[in-house]
């Protein structure tokens, strides 16, 4: 080490250590001691030495290690036996199996193909076992079935046209019911799904022998459609004088047979398997034929329309829940018209005490679920054009008013006079004679609902669109012929010949100078597509508000390519608005049966409501429903 | 190796089985088979009761439990209950190929029909770092040798050539319609609903 670094402050800075060097001293000497280190040393004995010069003595112990041999230990790797069910299924024999020709005919109740997606893996429609069915085999029948779209693509099965996802929904659910209803909102396909249900069953031979009864003016319908959707189905309708209609019913082999009501109705002797209408040739020979005393049965009885058997009591419910059937289906757009009781008149046909027409309606709703499918187009049909409503609120013209007001008055104080002895009927006709000079003033023919619809047609007309006007009376409807005969009208009524009507309507759709029909509700209110029309009036109301939609619907179907407006014309402070009231009631209530919503508090029209239209007091009808 | 599962009573067929096992956690496992003609219809189906592995059965078959238990005990058991003698077993498990062992039926494992994605996951690590992969991740060696018959994927086990020649043989026609792929749903609702019952 250098001698200058021990001068050096340890804190001094370069500038100041250049300036210590010039003054620098030497150090002084060093201060030297001497210290002496002459230990003296003693030697001690320990006796260590000897001890290490002495031999080591080495002792053994020995101890036993005494333990027993390993042993092996067996861990049994038990294979219980695996329970397992099985079941086995039968194999029916197909039939009606002719092969169905390629179908290019173009029509407009088929979905749009770009609008319809094919089924894809994921989209497969499943028949499932209603809840009715217990055995767990025929569950397991249902459930292990192909998907529809797989039966549906046999070539032999071939379809004019894709059907839309909730049809196949529908099929799937008719399939395997015994007891159904569908009760699909007009336009959605109601009798292509039943045809094509109908079509698999007879194929697998589930069914043998199906008949289908609908009000007579859709036999031809359902002829064509059943031709469309299930060409290679032979189909017989039931018509001609007695003896050809007894020959037609006991025909073997008769996969489907079509019948109007009225038909069967005339025909329950038959069908029940009486004697009484047999020619006495027949009962010569009854012997050879006692097939002819045998009551017809059917595998599947399906009532189109069926609310026509909505009252337990007429002919028609009493006739048709006599039909001998394994299976009952019913298609209606509106299983609830009026009451809930319109539904257990339906169920008394398919299942004879299901319902009771105490239940509530919340109840009776859950209670039918699973017999009920109920879709609405704003459900199912986003593609659908719009349905647009057109309140038409007009005003009495001043020779209607007081006609009006003449034959209200004269009508109440008549009423009020017989007191005790004024009945339903006297009632209605009050109401009815209201509601015609709502239409047209009895006396000069003035009508505001006929200045309004002279001036929408006039736009309609101009613009090649088509129109349809509902009323309830044919007089009505002959009046507004004559009116408006610039626009080509058509009549379709109940006094239009049936042979004559297929004719009307393909008139209306193909002639270009038509651009109204004028029908009644009674008679073009069910059944028929009319989706080229774009507008529907309501000219008068009719009683129910389920008759009014399926008036709109044959308009506003699959196959719209437009919007439909809906014109409702109201005469206002008048029967119409007390009506229209009433109507909206009735909504509500079918609301609550079939989507579980709150109730109104009161069902349908009572006697007691008819009466207060008038602000009278019942006459003890109570809630016993008049309309 | 197991003596082949007995044959079936009936004749050979032309039918398909479809077999398939559903892991509940807590019961166990269930096995389902299904004979369909080939129209989809079905002939048979069998369903056991729940199976579950004993202890020592994990420790001892270890990571080849699986194919012991979908193979072995379910699938045997099941195709020893069968009438009908189809012309070739689909599964969807995996495992259940070890009844290929045991029967002298071609076995193939259908593959579902999403498309296998050519990007790995997205995987969000602790640090939050998103990590995107742009290519698959290595994978094992393929044990399986996939091949396609109408509209199907199928898998065979490697070395399975054979089977593979089989199948395309004989459901080469039936499976040009036939979606391989939807039984299996059939299936497995039909033992929920067997065991519904049986509760």
């Amino acid at each position: 080490m250098n001698d200058e670094s021990f001068d050096r402050e340890p804190s001094a800075t370069a500038s100041q250590s250049a300036g210590d060097l010039l003054h620098w001293q030497p150090p002084p000497a060093p201060e030297v001691a001497s210290l002496d280190f002459a230990f003296a040393t003693e030697t001690r004995i320990t006796g260590w030495n000897r001890a290490l010069e002495r031999p080591m003595t080495i002792e053994v112990a020995s101890l036993a290690v005494d333990h027993p041999p390993p042993r092996a230990i067996r861990i049994p790797i038990r294979q219980a036996a695996i329970r397992v069910r099985s079941f086995q299924f039968p194999q029916p024999a197909e039939i009606v199996a002719a092969p169905a020709a390629p179908h290019d005919a173009e029509t407009t109740h088929h979905a749009p193909r770009d609008a319809v997606r094919h089924a894809e893996r994921d989209e497969y429609t499943r028949i499932r076992p209603p809840e009715d069915v217990i055995k767990l085999e025929d569950r397991l029948n249902y459930l292990l079935q192909p998907p529809l779209e797989s039966l549906l693509s046999d070539r032999e099965l071939a379809m004019p046209f894709q059907p839309f996802p909730f049809q196949f929904e529908g099929v799937a659910f008719l399939y395997p019911r015994h007891a159904a209803i569908l009760a699909d909102e007009m336009g959605l396909g109601k009798t292509m799904q039943a045809i094509t249900a109908i079509r698999l069953l007879l194929r697998r031979g589930e069914v043998r022998s199906v008949l289908m009864v609908c009000p007579k003016p859709l036999v031809t319908n359902w002829q064509r459609e059943f031709q469309l959707w299930a060409p290679e189905l032979p189909t017989l309708t039931i018509e001609g004088d007695q003896a050809r209609r007894a020959w037609q019913w006991r025909l073997a082999d008769v996969p489907l047979r079509i019948a109007n009501y009225e038909v069967v109705i005339r025909d329950r002797e038959i069908l029940d398997g009486q004697r009484t209408h047999l020619a006495p040739r027949d009962e010569e020979h009854l012997a050879e034929r006692d097939e002819y005393v045998r009551p017809i049965s059917f595998d599947l009885v399906v009532l189109d329309e069926s609310q026509r058997i909505k009252n337990r009591g007429s002919t028609t419910s009493e006739v048709v829940r006599g039909l001998s059937r394994r299976r009952g289906w019913a298609l209606t757009g509106t299983p609830v018209e009026n009451s809930a009781e319109d539904l257990v008149g339906i169920f008394e046909f398919l299942a004879p005490g299901f319902l009771s027409a105490e239940m509530k309606p919340r109840k009776m709703g859950r209670t039918v679920s699973d017999y009920v499918l109920r879709r609405t187009k704003e459900q199912v049909l986003t593609e659908l054009p719009p349905k647009m409503f057109r309140d038409a609120d007009l005003e009495l013209t001043p020779e209607q008013r007081e006609t009006y007001r003449l034959a209200e008055e004269e009508g109440v104080v008549r009423l009020t006079e017989m007191g005790d002895a004024a009945t339903i009927q006297h009632v209605f006709e009050l109401v009815l004679r209201l509601k015609q000079i709502c239409n047209f003033d009895t006396a000069t023919g003035a009508s505001a609902k006929l200045e309004r619809l002279e001036a929408d047609l006039e736009e309609i007309a101009g613009s090649g669109r088509k129109a349809i006007v509902f009323s309830q009376w044919v007089g009505t409807i002959r009046r507004l012929s004559k009116a408006l005969r610039r626009f080509g009208p058509l009549e379709y009524h109940g006094q239009i010949p049936s042979s004559q009507r297929d004719g009307v309507i393909c008139r209306f759709r193909d002639d270009p100078a038509a651009r109204v029909i004028l029908m009644s509700y009674g008679a073009g209110a069910v059944g028929l597509n009319l989706q080229f029309a774009s507008y529907v009036f309501l000219f008068d109301r009719w009683w129910n508000p389920a008759v009014e939609d399926q008036a709109i619907n044959r308009a506003h179907r699959i196959g719209a390519t437009g919007p439909t407006t809906v014109t409702r014309f109201l005469s206002l402070d008048t029967i119409e608005e007390r009506i229209d009231k009433v109507l909206e009631e009735k909504r509500e209530l079918f609301e609550t049966i079939f989507s579980g919503a709150k109730g109104p508090g009161k069902l349908g029209l009572t006697h007691d409501e008819l009466f207060g239209l008038f602000s009278l007091p019942g006459r003890g009808g109570g809630t016993k429903r008049a309309a | 190796m197991e003596p082949p599962v007995e044959a079936a009573k009936d004749r050979t067929k032309p039918a398909i089985g479809f077999l398939t096992v559903i892991e509940h956690p807590q019961h166990g496992l269930f096995g389902g088979y299904l004979i369909l003609n080939f129209a989809g219809r079905p002939i048979e189906f069998h369903c056991t009761a729940p199976v579950k592995p004993n202890r020592a059965q994990q420790i001892l078959y270890g990571p080849t439990l699986d194919a012991f238990l979908y193979g072995e005990q379910i699938g045997a058991t099941l195709l020893g209950h069968a009438k009908t003698n189809p012309l070739a077993i689909c599964t969807d498990r995996e495992p259940a190929l070890a009844l290929g062992d045991l029967t002298d039926l071609p076995v193939a494992l259908v593959l579902p029909p999403e498309e296998v994605p050519v990007a790995g996951p997205t995987s969000v690590p602790p640090g939050g770092q998103i990590v995107l992969r742009l290519d698959a991740a290595h994978r094992h060696p393929p044990r399986l040798c996939t091949f396609e018959l109408g509209r199907n994927r199928l898998a065979l086990a490697r070395g399975g050539e054979e089977h593979r020649q089989r199948f395309t043989q004989q459901l080469a026609a039936a499976a040009e319609s036939f979606d391989l792929w939807e039984p299996f749903t059939r299936i497995r609702e039909a033992i929920e609903e067997a065991q519904q019952a049986a509760r």
